[in-house]
């Protein structure tokens, strides 16, 4: 059994503009970018349909080839071991999970007069994932509400969560993620945000990437700081 | 069939924080050491990237919970739910391969809780049974060691320094300013972050290179972070005396009829098991799992656990909460404050460490504004999950939006604390750690108190809207810090460890990790867990296996103090 610290790379590339189907089968494939296209939507932006985060979460249901970037984005790493069961584990339980999500979807959208959800117009789709997300749809961030929060137990994987809300958080990983998995297509997701990522994987490992132009460029701690007398610092 | 190794004179179960500075302590004072670790040895330049949903969602250096599970409950009459606790990276390096890096020192206030304070009810203060003073030499071999960056003189109330840090620190961000902005019209005084972290002009000669800011929970292919991994590590190895087994599951301590430890027995990467006989076992796991291996081992002289004799393995568990506040800004009015800079790191304060009567509550944290995080993750509490709100929120506020943190210093409870699940099992088949807390009142009376201050200081710096995130009904743990469940003392009844992180009842067995601290601090224990563990490893090279002993004799508290 091959250590994490020994995992191979097996020399896979996404492409993003493929139709090739490795996991859905052609109705699951336009099902799941329809409703990625209303939980990321295209305005004067693009969204999830533009982004290609249908591609990206074929791949990643498709087995366990495509979970883990090597670290310059030159292919993906070949799990092994316990690591590699567990994840085929995930894997097999989302992939039941989405099976039976589109036939959810389909379902509640025959209820709502429509042959399927594909086929629905936006208006119906929308109140078709309100009814599967079991919430109303999510109103504006406004800047004169006020709300208070608690700390509660919640992580970032995407396990434990319904179909629903696995589901909007596959469609924004597909988005935001480096574009090496499939998705993001042409880093559009990132530049939606104002978001300067990398241009690769790789120029995160030398210091080729930076964030520096970022930062504050012309400071003294002097001025920032209430009671500091230190020497000047620029 | 167990497999034996020959006999060495130190084992040391976890390569973090804990077990990195006993490493190279004791193998460069010539003893033969082996250092153990469950996880991979994985190589900063090989394995580690800026990749967002690898490192941060996909759990690529973090424990995968399927494997290695924990469970959580709230009482005694609740079940535990799994979930990933605490979790700090499985990996040689431990913790301080992922962590932001906030390496701030404790004060001296920290180790004198209970004679300043008093018995508070429901708690369990204790002091520590050694000082500020002692540890202070220690602090400073580890800063300009390890590596540490900070603005020398900007800490208002910092206890002595024998040293200056070794490197400036990295300059403010956007956000930062806006908090030093916001502090300056509150009187508040304010400093950037000590970090783990250097930056160009160091005195250690050490490269700096990495401004990505793909940083918190990610591991870094620069060795711009200071790490275990990257600094004591490599220098034990390099004396010759110090051999590591990665992908090695210490299953049990053992001991022989009269108590004393005699080695280790470990399952190896191919599965099968062997002993590692030595003449000192040091634990450094972290304090749930530290806790939980003495829990396993079980013998005739520790029918309870290893050196559990006060029945206190487990308990006074303390794990810190990251509690924080959001302020919204206008983008239509406000720059950028480009959320996804720093390091996660910037401008943070001490102003509100010390107990002050007036506030309802004893003791106090340092607070931060830190990175709101990248584009999959940011933090924006509430956030919609879909639809035009959604994308909305995301293009609004991503650039727009920051957040000040603090790190709550939670109170021991004897009924906080760590035991072995009864019917959950990690991937070697061994019982994984349960954890019970609830927070003291005086926890959340300071969650609420130091997030409201928060608050106002990000409407100070401008903020049109703020969102308090307040401590809920028990602790998440993802603040990724443990203490306090093999706690030290000087009554052997009241503790299980004394001054050196040695146990009362078995004297060639030493707890390096957190596990010791009889309070929480209100900083960042990653500093004080390497100066700690530097400081008894000292003891152990130069006293305990010379055949000698010594005990430190306190001097009264002061009233001044």
């Amino acid at each position: 059994m091959a250590s994490k610290s020994e995992w191979q790379k097996l020399d896979l590339v996404i492409d993003p503009d493929s139709n090739e189907k490795l996991f859905f089968s052609d109705h699951e494939w336009d099902t799941i970018e329809a409703a990625a296209a209303r939980i990321i939507p295209t305005d004067q932006d693009p969204g999830a349909r533009e982004a290609r985060v249908i591609v990206f979460i074929d791949r990643y249901l498709s087995g366990i080839d495509y979970h883990y970037a090597a670290a310059d984005g030159s292919g993906f790493l070949r799990m092994e071991g316990e690591e590699a069961r567990a994840a085929r584990a995930r894997t097999n339980d989302f992939q039941r999970m989405y099976r039976e999500g589109v036939g959810e979807l389909d379902a509640v959208a025959m209820r709502h007069g429509a042959a399927d959800f594909v086929s629905a117009d936006e208006a119906t789709q929308d109140k078709i994932l309100v009814e599967v997300s079991g919430a109303p749809k999510p109103s504006h961030v406004r800047l004169d509400e006020h709300e208070v929060f608690y700390s509660r137990l919640q992580g970032n994987t995407d396990t434990g969560k319904s179909f629903f809300d696995t589901l909007a958080f596959h469609v924004r990983q597909g988005f935001y993620a480096d574009p090496v998995y499939g998705g993001n297509k042409d880093q559009v997701g990132w530049k939606v945000i104002g978001f300067p990522g990398p241009s690769s994987l790789k120029d995160t490992m030398d210091g080729t990437y930076t964030t520096a132009p970022y930062f504050v460029q012309e400071y003294d701690w002097r001025d920032l700081l209430l009671s500091y007398d230190g020497p000047e610092t620029a | 069939m167990v497999k034996k190794n020959d006999p060495v004179d130190v084992v040391i179960v976890g390569l973090g924080a804990g077990g990195g500075p006993a490493a190279k302590v004791l193998s460069e004072a010539g003893y033969s050491v082996v250092g153990f670790d469950k996880g991979p040895w994985l190589r900063n330049s090989e394995h580690y990237s800026g990749d967002e949903l690898k490192f941060q969602n996909r759990s690529y250096l973090w424990p995968d919970v399927d494997l290695m599970p924990r469970t959580v409950r709230s009482d005694e009459t609740t079940e535990g739910r799994i979930f990933n606790f605490s979790p700090v990276p499985s990996a040689v390096g431990g913790g301080t391969t992922h962590m932001a890096g906030w390496t701030p020192r404790p004060r001296p206030s920290d180790f004198i809780m209970q004679s300043l304070h008093g018995d508070i009810e429901g708690a369990s203060l204790a002091d520590w049974p050694y000082r500020y003073e002692h540890l202070e030499p220690y602090l400073t071999k580890v800063e300009w060691s390890y590596g540490i960056s900070g603005l020398d003189g900007a800490e208002v109330g910092a206890g002595f320094r024998s040293k200056r840090y070794p490197s400036g620190p990295l300059e403010p961000t956007k956000f930062g300013e806006k908090f030093y902005e916001g502090c300056r019209k509150l009187g508040i005084n304010a400093m950037p972050l000590p970090m783990s972290h250097l930056t160009e002009r160091n005195e250690l000669g050490r490269k700096a290179v990495n401004r990505t800011s793909f940083w918190n929970q990610y591991g870094d292919p620069t060795e711009t972070r200071s790490t275990v991994a990257t600094t004591y590590i490599p220098e034990a190895l390099s004396t010759g005396n110090f051999e590591v087994r990665a992908d090695s599951f210490v299953k049990e301590v053992t001991v022989d009829r009269d108590g004393k430890a005699t080695g280790v027995v470990y399952i190896a990467p191919d599965g099968s098991e062997h002993e590692q006989q030595a003449r000192v076992v040091i634990l450094a796991l972290g304090a749930i799992e530290s806790s939980r291996l003495m829990l396993l081992s079980k013998s005739p002289r520790f029918p309870d656990g290893l050196a559990n004799d006060s029945g206190l393995v487990g308990k006074n568990a303390t794990f810190h909460e990251y509690l924080f506040a959001v302020g919204l800004f206008d983008r239509e009015v406000s720059p950028a404050l480009n959320g996804f800079t720093g390091n996660y790191q910037s401008g943070g304060s001490m102003h509100f460490y010390e107990t002050d009567p007036d506030r309802g509550h004893i003791g106090g944290g340092i607070i931060a504004t830190t990175q709101i995080g990248q584009p999959i993750n940011p933090i924006l509490p509430g956030k919609p999950v879909w639809g035009e709100a959604a994308k909305d929120a995301d293009r609004d506020y991503f650039l727009h939006s920051m957040k000040i943190g603090m790190i709550l210093q939670d109170l021991p409870q004897e009924t906080n604390r760590v035991d072995l699940d009864p019917t959950v099992k990690d991937r070697w088949g061994m019982p994984v750690a349960r954890i019970t807390n609830k927070p003291h009142a005086n926890d959340t009376a300071m969650s609420k108190w130091q997030i409201d201050k928060n608050v106002e200081i990000l409407e100070a710096a401008g903020a049109v809207r703020t969102m308090p995130v307040y401590l809920g009904k028990e602790f998440t743990g993802n603040a990724c810090h443990q203490h306090g469940t093999v706690r030290m003392g000087t009554d052997p009844n009241r503790s299980v460890l004394n001054e050196w992180a040695q146990a009362h009842s078995v004297d060639n067995l030493f707890v390096l990790d957190g596990s010791g601290f009889a309070t929480a601090m209100g900083v960042n224990p990653t500093l004080t867990i390497m100066a700690h563990s530097w400081r008894a490893a000292d003891y152990i090279a130069n006293t305990y296996l010379k055949g000698r002993s010594e005990r430190l004799v306190l001097d009264p508290i002061s009233a001044s103090k």
